[in-house]
């Protein structure tokens, strides 16, 4: 192990901008002997330390991980543009914040993928680690570079680069995933086997064992293991109950995003809105209990000194006991200064009793809901019912109960989508502004926020295209128009940096091609929207002879083979294809809670569903 | 509103290592934080979103090194102050070292008020021959006026500077410097490093003393 010269770091330091972001030496930092362990995991999050440090999964794994008495996590994360040309300059590799290790000495790299515009980024921190970023050109000289997220879902743009995938929630598969490593390591064999052990393991995709052949026109006619003892499907792995809160959460030197302790209160979504990933792919439905969460606050509360909290769910509203959780935090910190937020909460009366409840902990918050379209049609083709009559009564409600700042999300680009549909978002938030002016006069502020609509993989809508650029803009500008009359505070992306997204998305292993080329022509950041430059990646698809639009333009086939079919998330493709069929015909289907769809997840799942009565499941 | 008689807690601290890149608006996060985990009955101000009472003399510059700080912070009942050390230093990161506590009368002035300048220590490194630096620095100093930009305004810092002298210590040599640090007056010791052609980062600047208004 060769650590980095300290004092030539000092002096890059000093010069770049927030240093604090390469340094570590935060409270609740673990820094372990190097050699006291068996097997060291870099833990990476490939955008800048503000974006990264606080996100959840990466934390839960560093905590479990450095719980081992065997074993040692340190954190990696992106240098920003003149740290990294520093770097670069004086042949400093990227290292680790905790001991400041070259990322190359660690015997194994996990990174996070939680959203497919940090691709490039994944490349750029391999090369910096002086790692080769594809993975048949690295050896067993080279950390096992593992990569896990959201994203991982659909593995295959990034096939190329990564040497496994752990599928699911990581709780559990990281040990394995460990494991095997060590067998390996003590056995001293090739790569291969290797490779091999992992694919053995329920829930890890290895690409290199897989291929694909496609038909003339571009369409995949199949994807099939080149080994008989490798899975055809790879089924996403679960914890059948949260893992356990973190107990002792970094805090940060520096203000980072989500600077706060976050309690995740339930993992999975039952809604069933067509157009939402998360809301599928993290399926069943898992519940911590009150007194669990209550506890993690606690400990939360005294590891971290933070003043802030939030419970973390896809859809707050919907945990069975709520208004209890509300109540009891309420109850417990009151007497001390803990602001308490409460994400994705149903358009309905109840939810601003929830917020009633913690209203005293967060003087001057706002309130937020998602209507996400505006029409009952628009409603219907996305599953999310909701009466009009309901939505400006909770709006009243939300303005009379105090509240002066109002954030509304909408969605455009929908399958379907209209002009109309569109009108329709400027015409309800003109009557929102209106019911808070009656009450409040000019002392009301909306926001509207505008997501254009991305087709997703595993969703119902991953047959639809997108659309394009030109006509999403035209629907752009007629909002901002309206709103800006309306003095109504609107923010947006620009479509073109969702372009990226919409194609990487939905992507195939030649995609791979396309992201190292455009990461050669200078891609990187483009999670920035300031920093996304298209014409790197125009550039990449030009350079490769592979055609943008057909990732994004074409309406699939309803019996096309998609690039992540051999990937499962429980939910069967068959009751995607019922829904999106559903979606056409403008039919909605109530909430699975209350009757079972047969998606696919207890099929699945049910033989290591807990008992009900220590684990509540969503599934009835 | 808040009935109790603080109770006002000066601790002396060493700003190291990792550290010395947190600036003065995060270091005053940290502390609050750090007080918080204590359980300690951290005193707040007034008003719509209510801060942590903690007080420093005066902001580091980010890179420098420190073995005087000051820091004031009230609580809303006495403790121990044996106590408070001990709970405070274990909820700090290691490269914050709390060297010095004491009870501070609550009209005592503050210490931005009373801060009036600092001691620094700059140690060179071997290649930096002291002869050449103590003759540059004393035709500098020979100047009717030192200027250097601030914010696109030029600002004469001749007169922030108090005294100069050179120490040899093992292979380096040493530069002690006193400048002014107080709110109408603040001397930077990298600008004067600057202008004798040296790069801040080559070297390691300490504070070693802040001097306030008896």
């Amino acid at each position: 192990m060769t650590l980095i010269d300290k004092k030539l770091l000092n002096k890059i330091l000093y010069h770049v901008e927030k240093p604090g972001r390469y340094v570590g030496g935060e409270h609740n930092m673990v820094l372990k002997d190097w050699h006291s362990v068996d097997t060291r995991v870099a833990l990476a999050f490939p955008d800048i330390y503000d974006l990264g440090q606080a996100n959840l999964g990466l934390s839960i794994l560093y905590e479990l991980i450095n719980d081992r008495p065997d074993l040692l996590a340190e954190r990696v994360f992106s240098p920003w543009h003149d740290m990294e040309t520093a770097m670069r300059e004086k042949n400093i590799p990227l290292f680790s914040l905790e001991s400041k290790t070259p990322i190359n000495d660690f015997n194994i790299l996990g990174i996070t993928l939680p959203y497919e515009s940090i691709y490039t980024n994944v490349l750029n921190l391999l090369d910096l680690s002086g790692i080769p970023i594809r993975s048949t050109q690295r050896n067993t000289n080279h950390p096992l570079v593992i990569a896990g997220g959201q994203a991982c879902f659909n593995p295959e743009p990034m096939a190329d680069f990564i040497d496994a995938f752990a599928i699911g929630d990581g709780e559990e598969l990281i040990f394995e995933i460990i494991h095997a490593y060590q067998e390996w390591e003590s056995q001293n064999s090739e790569k291969k086997t290797l490779l091999k052990k992992l694919a053995e393991i329920s829930g890890v995709y290895v690409p290199s064992l897989y291929e694909v052949e496609y038909f003339d026109d571009g369409r995949i006619k199949r994807v099939f293991p080149v080994t008989d003892d490798v899975p055809n499907i790879i089924l996403k792995r679960i914890s059948p109950a949260l893992p356990p809160p973190i107990k002792k959460q970094i805090v940060p030197n520096i203000q980072v995003v989500h600077d706060r302790i976050a309690v995740e209160i339930m993992r999975g979504c039952t809604r069933g809105c067509r157009f939402c990933h998360a809301g599928i792919v993290n399926r069943p439905v898992r519940q911590r209990n009150p007194e669990d969460i209550l506890e993690a606050i606690e400990l939360g509360v005294k590891a971290t000194g933070y003043e802030e909290l939030s419970l973390l769910s896809l859809s707050s509203s919907d945990h069975t006991q709520i208004l209890d959780i509300t109540k009891a935090v309420y109850e417990q910190n009151k007497s001390r200064r803990l602001s308490v937020s409460l994400p994705s909460l149903r358009i309905e009366s109840f939810s601003v009793d929830l917020m009633d409840e913690l209203k005293d902990l967060r003087p001057g918050g706002g309130f937020t809901i998602a209507p996400e379209a505006a029409t009952d049609r628009m409603r219907a083709v996305i599953n999310k019912p909701l009466d009009d009559e309901i939505l400006f009564e909770t709006v009243e409600t939300i303005f009379s109960h105090g509240w002066l700042n109002l954030k509304m999300y909408y969605m455009i680009g929908l399958p379907g989508e209209r002009m109309e549909d569109v009108e329709a978002i400027l015409d309800t938030t003109r009557k929102v502004q209106k019911i808070g002016r009656r009450l409040h006069g000019n002392r009301i502020r909306v926001h509207v926020s505008i997501g254009t609509f991305i087709p997703k993989p595993h969703t119902p809508f991953q047959w639809a295209n997108s659309e394009d650029p030109e006509s999403v803009q035209k629907k752009i500008d007629f909002l901002r128009e309206g709103m800006r009359q309306s003095k109504i505070k609107l923010s947006y992306n620009r479509p073109d940096s969702t372009l990226l997204e919409a194609w990487l998305s939905r992507g195939d292993r030649r995609l791979g091609q396309v992201i190292e080329q455009a990461w050669q022509n200078g891609a990187k950041f483009d999670a920035w929207d300031e920093r996304f430059q298209k014409d790197f990646w125009y550039k990449a698809f030009d350079e490769t002879g592979i055609k943008p639009d057909f990732y994004i333009n074409r309406l699939r086939d309803l019996d096309e083979v998609f690039p992540w079919d051999h990937i499962s998330t429980g939910v069967s493709k068959d009751f995607l294809l019922e829904e999106y069929e559903m979606s056409q015909r403008g039919e909605t289907r109530y909430d699975c809670r209350k009757g079972c769809h047969v998606c696919g997840i207890l099929d699945c799942f049910s033989d290591i569903r807990p008992n009900q009565n220590n684990t509540y499941w969503g599934c009835p | 509103m808040n009935p109790i008689t603080p109770f006002r807690v000066r601790i002396k601290f060493a700003k190291l290592e990792n550290l010395r890149f947190i600036g003065h608006l995060d270091l005053q996060r940290l502390f609050e934080r750090a007080l918080n985990r204590t359980g300690l009955p951290l005193r707040y101000t007034q008003g719509f979103s209510p801060k942590g009472r903690i007080n420093i003399a005066s902001a580091l510059p980010l890179g420098f090194v420190s073995s005087a700080e000051v820091l004031d912070f009230w609580l809303n009942a006495p403790v121990d102050l044996q106590e408070i050390q001990a709970s405070l230093q274990a909820a700090l990161p290691k490269d914050l070292q709390i060297l010095d506590i004491q009870e501070i009368p609550n009209k005592a002035p503050s210490l931005q008020a009373s801060v009036l300048s600092s001691e620094y220590a700059i140690v060179f490194p071997v290649i930096y021959a002291q002869d050449d630096i103590n003759t540059e620095l004393r035709n500098i100093l020979a100047q009717e006026i030192i200027p250097v930009e601030r914010r696109g305004k030029i600002v004469d810092i001749k007169p922030m500077i108090t005294t100069h002298a050179f120490y040899e210590e093992g292979v380096s040599t040493i530069l002690h410097l006193q400048m002014d640090s107080s709110a109408t007056s603040n001397g930077r010791p990298d600008e004067l490093l600057k202008l004798l052609g040296i790069d801040p980062a080559d070297v390691i600047i300490e504070r070693t003393n802040l001097i306030f208004e008896e």
